[in-house]
């Protein structure tokens, strides 16, 4: 199948396990809506892995982004699984180590830190929508 | 109470739709101000990739789904992974029950919160009914 790439897809772990999974969450909004809303779409975790045709035919026709809170890669390992290897993986919890001063605690409501922090990665994942699309920005 | 005691409560946390944050944060509410003792929270993710504890909770515990939206994604995935619902949560009929309506995915707003709140208690009976207390 031939893969399109005017949009990327963006599975987010949604997870609720760890505080990571809330920053991957936030962060891949952040794309969507303000960092790059006309170059990326998310695809519904919960709903892909349910079992959604929609979703898994768009993660096999264009190019996916998984962001994944930690190194379990659980959004990556279902993509993989059920539609194709995404061309990138970002992985919050190694983003974390480049900055030891932000520290992450919460699952529900974030911190000013941790949105810091969600902002960070964000731009990792921007950057890395770029790079797929073959796009300086 | 034992280890054998607990629900397992399973939220569809979907990103699409402000009533999938609604559905994670009614969870949080359940198993950490709740009822802790008495309940564990399975996430989505580890459990379709097969991710103890996740995976085990699901054979061990009865469970309660939490579904943002039609599609009813955390029941598919429990009933698909051999989980025994013993409780399901709706949040399309709940908005329709309280009159709340959340503001966004990323930021559900006072109201949201406050649907959560209700939900979460809602829950937090079923979770008494389930364990007979």
């Amino acid at each position: 199948m031939a893969i399109v790439t005017d949009k990327v897809g963006i599975v987010s772990c949604s997870g609720e396990d760890l505080p990571e999974g809330t920053i991957s969450r936030i962060a891949t909004r952040i794309v969507m809506e303000k960092l790059r809303p006309d170059d990326t779409v998310t695809i519904c975790l919960p709903l892909f892995l349910a079992g959604s045709e929609d979703e898994r035919a768009f993660a096999k026709v264009f190019p996916t982004i998984a962001v994944d809170g930690c190194d379990k890669k659980c959004a990556e390992v279902g993509t993989n699984k059920y539609s194709g290897k995404p061309v990138a993986t970002v992985v919050v919890s190694e983003i974390m180590k480049k900055y030891p001063h932000l520290k992450v605690k919460s699952r529900d409501k974030l911190s000013a830190e941790e949105k810091e922090l969600a902002l960070k990665v964000a731009e990792e994942i921007a950057t890395k929508v770029d790079e797929v699309l073959g796009r300086k920005k | 109470m034992s280890e054998e005691e607990k629900v397992a409560i399973v939220a569809c946390a979907g990103m699409d739709k402000p009533l999938g944050s609604v559905a994670r944060a009614c969870a949080f509410k359940v198993v950490e101000d709740l009822k802790p003792e008495d309940s564990v929270l399975v996430c989505i993710p580890p459990l379709v990739a097969g991710v103890k504890p996740h995976s085990e909770w699901i054979k061990k515990y009865p469970i309660i789904t939490i579904d943002g939206c039609p599609e009813r994604c955390a029941t598919k995935i429990v009933a698909k992974n051999g989980g025994k619902i013993r409780g399901r949560v709706f949040i399309p009929q709940s908005v329709q029950k309280y009159g709340l309506k959340p503001k966004a995915s990323e930021e559900i707003g006072p109201e949201g919160e406050e649907l959560a709140e209700k939900i979460a208690e809602d829950t937090a009976l079923l979770v008494d009914k389930i364990l007979r207390k």
